[in-house]
């Protein structure tokens, strides 16, 4: 029943549900199961996996870069049209929400920094309010630490938060350093 | 031979949406990824990660993606920085190669799931027992969320109740409406705990003795309740969370229903003081308010509080607290908790037996400790002056008390602390208004109110806004049974303001949150009565403390 094809001439001949194995030009190599072709866009949804379970992983992949398939057997139509209704408004809940996390994570990211740099900023950000401002943190508004991130290259705010700061940084080296070293 | 299963639908599609020419499994699929990570592989070997937003269903399937980086980069150029976020990312179609999207549910169970987890936490309060939380973690947060609006609602009805009478047996039948379709595990609870009620009462004929009992069965019922969440969680999961509700729901007909019955006994008994009476209700509504309304938090406050009465309460606070920690384990520690500030109550319960004196009064205000009392107390100031007087009158003995009397009442019902002093013989209907005595002296010496409201304000934080709130709704319940004519009006505008704030205070309190205010609280509270005995120095030391955003309303109020 194995129907090697060197080309994706034909996937919409194959029933819904069947379990197919596939190669896509780009190298992804994945089995699972057809959910449905779609001839306009050329896109077939695939589900991975082959036990059924409420948590799969969703592929719509592009007909043409289907670089090799192979037929597994066949399935049950994986979807229940019961089933197919969507709550428009909890989707835009869920994507603000998702698109909100997202942002704010994104925050936490410096731009053009070493990874040591986010680790710095990581270990701040555990005991004081932190920011980027490019390349430099900005711990509670005021105070500034620029690259190379040393206690000297602390800079600004009062001399009391200056020096918090300091002493924070210093600390967090100091961890940071010691559990690199014993990891 | 391929999507036969689905022509049907395809072609319904054109009919009904001619616009989309892409088939409804495809825009299925889409929809169900909508707002959930995906990675973008494209043409270039690229791959971008991000929220996906929509698609293109027109002829091509382009699709948008929200906070969008380059997590792989591809061997073509591209203009995006590695690392950058892409505030909003096209990909035509024609660069389209595959979207990934992982651990989706393909059902509409996956989307509405994950949103029924959520809205069943803002619905709940309408409906709490008809939600099902598919998955378990939700469920117990959610859970959580239905014991504190439950409670919310408890406590509303037991305003109501008190207030009108009719609304608590109205609650109580539907309640008892699921209680039916509840495991039968949860009657026998009740019944349990009504036995416990029973045999408090027996014990102690007075009212000292229903305040005690419906502690009790509070904690009790608690207890139950919570096992059998804990039950119901580890057995059911999804099924769970509606039980929680139903459960939840008990607690606050039982409470209604010994509310009554204690009424009636006191009124029975025919104490000297028929205003003893209407006070006496005050405070069994709110201790049975206080419980519902703080939620774990609050029951496990209350616990505490209730504790240095009856050894069965430092259990219920135990359980209270695991349940609100979210099981067992944390059970030991709060166990230990529990157990410190039962050995600081009993020394409360010594005091209290003194009702003369104020000083004993104190004690259990600490316990008491909840941020609750501080806003009845700033209410209560201006009415106990006036009030004071005239109750005290009926009776004898504590004619130097008068003001304080008032206040306490109020005070002690939230905390349940007045239940303990009962314990002690002496006081009797007395007992819960003395404890009053102790704040009113503090008030009437500040008038200011304000210095003591903040220590409280800032102990409670927010879970304990949600209790003030009722608290205050209870003072002025309390007020209007008690005060004659001539306090009311001074209440009236006090009570119209709290109203906001508790709406306020009880969607803000985090059910989380709550337990270890208890225990900073339950020990500044001690601090506290020291201070007492000399009025004036304890206020400035209050005073430090900053005021959270609530207690600039309530100053000036006092002021």
């Amino acid at each position: 029943m194995a129907m090697d094809g060197s080309s994706n001439n034909n996937p919409e001949e194959f029933p819904v549900g069947c379990l197919l194995s596939i190669k896509t030009s780009l190298g992804d190599e994945f089995d699972a199961q057809l959910i449905t072709f779609d001839r306009h866009s050329n896109i077939l949804v695939l589900q991975e996996g082959s036990k059924p379970g409420p948590r799969r992983n969703i592929r719509l992949l592009k007909a043409n870069y289907i670089k090799e398939f192979t037929f597994l057997g066949h399935g049950e139509d994986p979807l229940d049209i019961k089933k197919c209704q969507l709550d428009l408004t909890s989707l835009q809940a869920r994507e603000e929400s998702a698109i909100r996390q997202a942002e704010t994570e994104a925050e936490r990211i410096g731009v053009g920094v070493t990874s040591e740099a986010q680790n710095i900023f990581d270990a701040l950000s555990k005991t004081l309010p932190v920011r980027w401002d490019k390349t430099v943190i900005v711990v509670m508004k005021e105070v500034r630490v620029s690259s190379p991130y040393l206690p000297e290259s602390v800079s600004g705010g009062t001399p009391a938060a200056n020096d918090r700061v300091k002493k924070v940084l210093d600390f967090e080296r100091k961890r940071l350093q010691n559990r690199g070293g014993g990891q | 031979m391929g999507c036969r299963n689905r022509e049907f639908l395809n072609e319904d599609t054109s009919s009904s949406s001619s616009s989309s020419s892409l088939s409804e499994a495809l825009i299925f699929a889409t929809l169900c990824i909508i707002g959930l990570p995906v990675d973008v592989h494209v043409k270039d070997g690229s791959i971008y990660t991000g929220i996906f937003h929509t698609a293109c269903v027109e002829e091509e399937y382009g699709i948008v993606l929200k906070s969008a980086r380059l997590s792989k980069k591809g061997k073509s150029y591209s203009n995006v920085a590695n690392g950058m976020v892409i505030d909003t990312l096209v990909i035509l179609s024609g660069d389209l190669v595959q979207v990934v999207a992982n651990g989706i549910q393909l059902s509409a169970d996956g989307v509405a799931g994950n949103l029924a987890g959520d809205d069943t936490e803002a619905v709940v309060g309408i409906v709490p027992s008809e939600h099902l939380v598919s998955e378990a973690k939700k469920s117990t947060k959610s859970f959580i969320h239905k014991k504190k609006i439950n409670q919310t609602r408890g406590a509303v009805q037991a305003e109501n109740g008190f207030s009108h009478g009719f609304m608590p047996k109205i609650s109580e039948r539907k309640h008892e409406e699921r209680k039916s379709h509840m495991n039968q595990i949860g009657h026998a609870d009740g019944i349990s705990s009504t036995k416990a009620e029973e045999d408090s009462g027996a014990s102690d004929e007075r009212q000292a003795g229903n305040d005690q009992s419906q502690g009790e069965k509070f904690i009790y019922k608690e207890k139950i309740d919570f096992d059998r969440e804990e039950s119901a969680d580890e057995v059911q999961g999804s099924t769970s969370s509606s039980d929680t509700g139903l459960t939840q729901v008990k607690p606050v007909e039982d409470r209604h229903a010994k509310m009554t019955s204690q009424l009636l006994p006191n009124e029975a008994s025919g104490d000297p003081a028929t205003p003893l009476v209407k006070l006496d209700k005050p405070c069994c509504e709110r201790p049975s308010s206080a419980d519902t309304s703080s939620s774990d938090a609050v029951s496990s406050g209350l616990s505490t509080s209730s504790n240095p009465m009856v050894d069965v309460t430092s259990e219920s606070g135990v359980s209270s607290l695991t349940t609100s920690t979210e099981m067992v384990p944390p059970q030991n520690p709060e166990s230990n908790r529990s157990s410190k500030e039962f050995k600081l109550n009993p020394g409360a319960k010594i005091f209290s037996p003194s009702l003369v004196n104020p000083i004993s009064a104190t004690p259990a205000v600490p316990t008491v400790a909840s941020m609750t009392y501080v806003p009845n107390n700033s209410h209560m100031v201006p009415v106990a002056a006036s009030q004071q007087e005239i109750e005290y009158s009926t009776y004898a003995a504590r004619p130097s008390v008068p003001v304080k009397y008032v206040p306490y009442n109020n005070l002690t019902a939230g905390n349940g602390v007045s239940g303990s002093q009962f314990s002690q013989p002496i006081v009797g209907h007395m007992g819960s208004r003395t404890q009053p005595l102790r704040y009113t002296g503090q008030y009437n010496p500040v008038q200011a109110g304000p210095a003591y409201m903040h220590p409280n304000s800032q102990a409670v934080m927010v879970g304990r806004l949600g209790q003030l709130v009722y608290v205050s709704h209870d003072l002025v319940q309390g007020a209007a049974a008690i005060s004659p004519v001539s306090a009311r009006p001074l209440l009236t505008p006090h009570q119209v303001q709290f109203p906001k704030h508790q709406g306020n205070a009880a969607s803000q309190a985090l059910p989380l949150y709550v337990p270890p205010p208890f225990i900073a609280s339950g020990q500044q509270p001690f601090a506290v009565p020291s201070h007492i005995p000399t009025f004036q120095p304890p206020f400035p030391a209050n005073r430090p403390i900053p005021v959270p955003g609530s207690n600039s309303l309530y100053n000036a109020k006092l002021s």
